[in-house]
């Protein structure tokens, strides 16, 4: 898309004043998503983002700029009002790029562009058929939805690294309402994967997952309202790693610590957790949703222990702020397109198996909560402050499951709950999500297995558990 | 011109009627950590939307970049997204109206301002914030941004409309520590009348937000009366009436079903959309070239309309209320400028009406913990503790939970002290009857 010499131009028009490191991030992709509303087909959305990013560094300052315009004069143009930031002399100087080989793990057997419409149309009927099928009456409404997305980048640094990547991933969507006298309520089921359309056919399936929208919907609808005040929360595998994603995750990453704005700011060595809880954030997975290759500063992708028996011993880096840290990056650097300035983000980031089996921990649990279904959540770095909702939980009585309940809230202060993890199962799944943060809206896969925590704060309506 | 080959391809290929959009736009933004500029970027880019109708059915592309080589790959995406649509709702590209009242959201004055000027004000921010208390231990970041973009609509009708805007902000955000103790506070400035910000107000308040938080703990789990300060009332006001979007109501997935013409809020509530008055959200013309009106949604707790756009208008046999917006090939509904009629009580009188209570000042997790469809919320949030009408300590990790249509009937007295926030809307604080707070 952009040649060797043109990319070595901008980057050394970018270092001209001074500054120590010059980036040049080329994107093009292609997205569809397809919407299916009551069973017709309502919208179907095409859309091409097609820019380029650039970054100077200099210490710890960073310069970014973006422009859809990527001719030569579009591109010698930004990069001269950039470097306009810095008035030093040149000390670096490009003078060649070596392209850099990485392993390509997220392999597409056939790509989303060979696919068409009617195919992807196809695969969301079949689960609407399921829903339609002796369809309960409390059901008002529901909602199909398939995303795909395939993206080219290429960047080229004054490290003299040229590398291209190319993703393509895709989301399938069911959402369900159900409504009674006495009020509403939705349910989700979002499972996504960067693998051929055959993974909603083989992995997950339309059916399976539009019956479980369907569960959750009516399932809520006749629950009561979730007690609040602390108590023992055991949390569900999979989407329930997004407690970890805010509470420690979010924390672990550089653009925080490096600024000493993180709770876990200069405890690496220290115990942060519960001994039993080791942390993993690894963007080597095959196919896996939060998986990357090689990240946007041309660092490949690692598996990264965050927190081994409890003990912090790593974080998420990227280059820039890494600086601070006197550390190298590992493959953390991340945005959403070219509209963003990178920093240091979370991949597929879990909690690993533990001991316990799901059965031992519900077991063991007298009085308590058991939360299956997750809406998200969000976190304050600096105080360790998080929530997250729940979409589908349970009281637990004398170690079994009983009656469901809706509207539950979780909230800690992050330090404090992973010290309270007392029970982890070996059940380890994966939930894909859409994580927000200041380089956009990137895919993560959280994961957990079946955990216990001894006590946390429950928000919800139901009054005191008894 | 520059777009005639889309009108004349589309045209060609048996699209009847066609329209393109541009919004185009240049950004600026820094922040500084430390006495040093950290970050700085600047943007240029442009978006372009393009639909058709094709045999009664709407397709659209979207795209960053346009130019004539691509017109012909955008036609074919047209017509094979409109091919795949099923429903039958009646779709438009608009005639125009007769008359659109003329807006002025742009100030030409803001770029006259220098770069050194403002990056000088964010230093004496950053000072500012560090130097008002003593138990501020860190400016997490200070920063500084203004943006300026235009929205150009034309179709094959011959309608053209035009509007361009600009605006800046700034951002700083503190830590306040003391012992283990740490809490965090921010705030945004937004408008685009540099001469209306304040450097002093703005750190003060900040490092209050963040210095007022100390020596906070929860408070008993249970009912209370409670003070909703305005930040709150703005979420949760852009999530309750999210419910009047009239396709919402008639895919019976509204709080509002059935409900127009009734009481559905106290009588202290009203709540009109008003993109036709002054502020940095006016629009004279929604996405749909529709012309935008002022419209009173809920009045004296009655609920008086839905909001539409052409195509949901059609179907209930009624005209489009202006609230249109459009990101592909299905129009969505939106609203402009959000405003809740303010009351006669300053906050201190609030407090001295509810007696004992909360007073609930910020919520966080709305994307997890608040479900517009059901009504229902539950929420991390930060708050003081009221006694005798006096707030006497705040209340660290709590919880709120109620539903939307409950706080709504609930309130009792509405404040003076409206204020504009970022996803434009203009609320006071209010006082409602209870709330559930989870606790000790």
């Amino acid at each position: 898309m952009l040649s060797k010499s043109l990319a070595i131009q901008v980057l050394n028009k970018l270092l001209e004043t001074g500054a120590d490191y010059s980036e040049i991030f080329l994107e093009y992709s292609e997205s569809h998503s397809l919407t299916i509303d009551n069973g017709k087909v309502d919208a179907s959305n095409n859309a091409i983002t097609s820019g380029v990013g650039l970054r100077i560094l200099k210490n710890n300052q960073t310069v970014y700029g973006f422009t859809s315009d990527i001719t030569k004069k579009g591109l010698m143009s930004l990069a001269e009002s950039l470097n306009k930031s810095f008035n030093d002399k040149q000390s670096l100087t490009v003078t060649n790029l070596e392209k850099i080989k990485c392993k390509n793990r997220n392999v597409i057997k056939r790509s989303y562009n060979d696919v068409p419409l009617q195919e992807k149309i196809d695969l969301l009927k079949e689960g609407i058929r399921a829903i339609e099928t002796n369809k309960d009456p409390r059901i008002v409404r529901h909602i199909a939805m398939f995303g795909n997305n395939s993206r080219h980048v290429e960047v080229f640094n004054s490290k003299g690294k040229h590398f291209s990547r190319d993703t393509e991933f895709a989301r399938m969507i069911f959402q369900v309402v159900a409504a009674n006298e006495k009020g509403m309520e939705i349910g989700f089921e979002g499972p996504g994967c960067q693998s051929d359309i055959s993974y909603f056919h083989t992995v997950v399936n339309p059916v399976d997952t539009a019956k479980k929208a369907v569960r959750t919907a009516l399932l809520m609808l006749d629950a009561k309202e979730c007690p609040s005040g602390k108590m023992p929360v055991v949390i569900g595998n999979g989407w329930g790693g997004v407690l970890f994603h805010e509470a420690c995750g979010h924390p672990l990453e550089a653009s925080a610590v490096s600024r000493n704005l993180s709770y876990a700011s200069g405890k690496e060595g220290e115990l942060i957790a519960s001994p039993i809880v080791t942390a993993i954030d690894d963007s080597t997975i095959p196919n896996e949703w939060g998986s990357i290759d090689i990240d946007d500063e041309g660092n490949l992708g690692e598996k990264r222990v965050l927190i081994k028996d409890g003990k912090l011993v790593n974080f998420m880096i990227d280059d820039f702020n890494g600086r601070r840290m006197k550390r190298n990056g590992n493959g953390s650097c991340r945005r959403q397109n070219y509209k963003y300035c990178p920093t240091s983000r979370m991949s597929n980031t879990y909690i690993a198996n533990g001991k316990s089996t799901p059965e031992e921990i519900i077991k063991s649990t007298k009085l308590g909560l058991y939360t299956v279904g997750f809406n998200g959540g969000s976190v304050d770095p600096t105080t360790g402050e998080f929530n997250f909702g729940c979409s589908e939980a349970y009281i637990i009585r004398d170690g079994k499951i009983a009656e469901p309940v809706k509207g539950a809230t979780l909230i800690g202060k992050g330090e404090e709950i992973l010290k309270k993890i007392d029970m982890i199962a070996n059940d380890l799944a994966f939930g894909q999500g859409m994580c927000g943060a200041a380089s956009g809206s990137i895919r993560t896969n959280v994961g957990q297995p079946t955990l216990r925590i001894s006590e946390i704060l429950v928000g919800g309506r139901g009054g005191e558990l008894k | 011109m520059k777009y005639d080959k889309f009108f004349l391809l589309a045209k060609e290929k048996g699209i009847s009627e066609a329209e393109i959009s541009i919004c185009s736009g240049s950004s600026l933004s820094f922040s500084l950590f430390h006495g040093e500029i950290d970050n700085f970027e600047s943007s240029n880019s442009s978006s372009y939307l393009l639909r058709g109708i094709y045999n009664g059915k709407m397709g659209s592309v979207v795209s960053d970049i346009y130019s004539n080589s691509l017109v012909e790959q955008f036609v074919n995406t047209i017509i094979e997204s409109a091919k795949t649509i099923e429903n039958n709702d009646e779709v438009f590209i608009y005639k125009g109206d007769k008359k659109y009242k003329r807006i002025n959201v742009y100030n030409k004055q803001l770029e006259s301002i220098s770069i050194e000027k403002k990056i000088n004000d964010l230093h004496l921010l950053e000072d500012k914030i560090k130097k008002t208390d003593s138990r501020i231990s860190e400016v997490e970041s200070v920063s500084y941004g203004e943006d300026s973009s235009s929205f150009v609509l034309m179709n094959s009708h011959g309608l053209k409309l035009h509007t361009k805007s600009n605006s800046f902000y700034f951002y700083g955000g503190a830590v306040a520590k003391k012992d283990k103790q740490v809490k965090t506070g921010g705030d945004v400035f937004f408008d685009n009348d540099y001469s209306k910000f304040n450097i002093d107000d703005f750190a003060k308040n900040i490092v209050n937000e963040a210095v007022s938080q100390l020596d906070g703990e929860p408070c008993e789990s249970g009912q209370y009366k409670a003070v909703l300060d305005r930040e709150v009332v703005s979420s949760l006001t852009k999530a309750y009436i999210s419910s009047a979007i009239a396709e919402s109501v008639q895919k019976k997935s509204s709080l509002f079903i059935g409900k127009l013409g009734e009481k559905i809020a106290s009588k202290h509530v009203n709540i009109s959309d008003n993109p036709l008055k002054s502020s940095l959200f006016a629009r004279s013309f929604d996405d749909e070239g529709v012309a935008t009106k002022n419209t009173e949604i809920i009045k004296n707790g009655i609920l008086k309309t839905y909001l539409y756009n052409l195509t949901t208008a059609k179907k209930d046999g009624v005209n489009s209320t202006g609230h249109g917006t459009v990101n592909g090939s299905k129009v969505g509904t939106t609203t402009w400028f959000l405003e809740m009629k303010p009351g006669k009580k300053s906050l201190d009188e609030l407090f001295n009406i509810i007696g004992d209570g909360v007073y609930i000042t910020s919520v966080q997790g709305l994307h997890a913990g608040l479900n517009a469809m059901s009504g229902n919320f539950s929420l991390q949030a930060n708050g003081f503790l009221i006694k005798n009408g006096k707030k006497v300590r705040s209340l660290d990790i709590i919880t709120i939970s109620g539903n939307l249509i409950d706080v709504f009937k609930d309130i009792t007295y509405v404040g003076n002290d409206s204020k504009i926030f970022s996803r434009g809307i203009k609320v006071p604080s209010v006082v409602i009857k209870k709330i559930v707070v989870s606790g000790k």
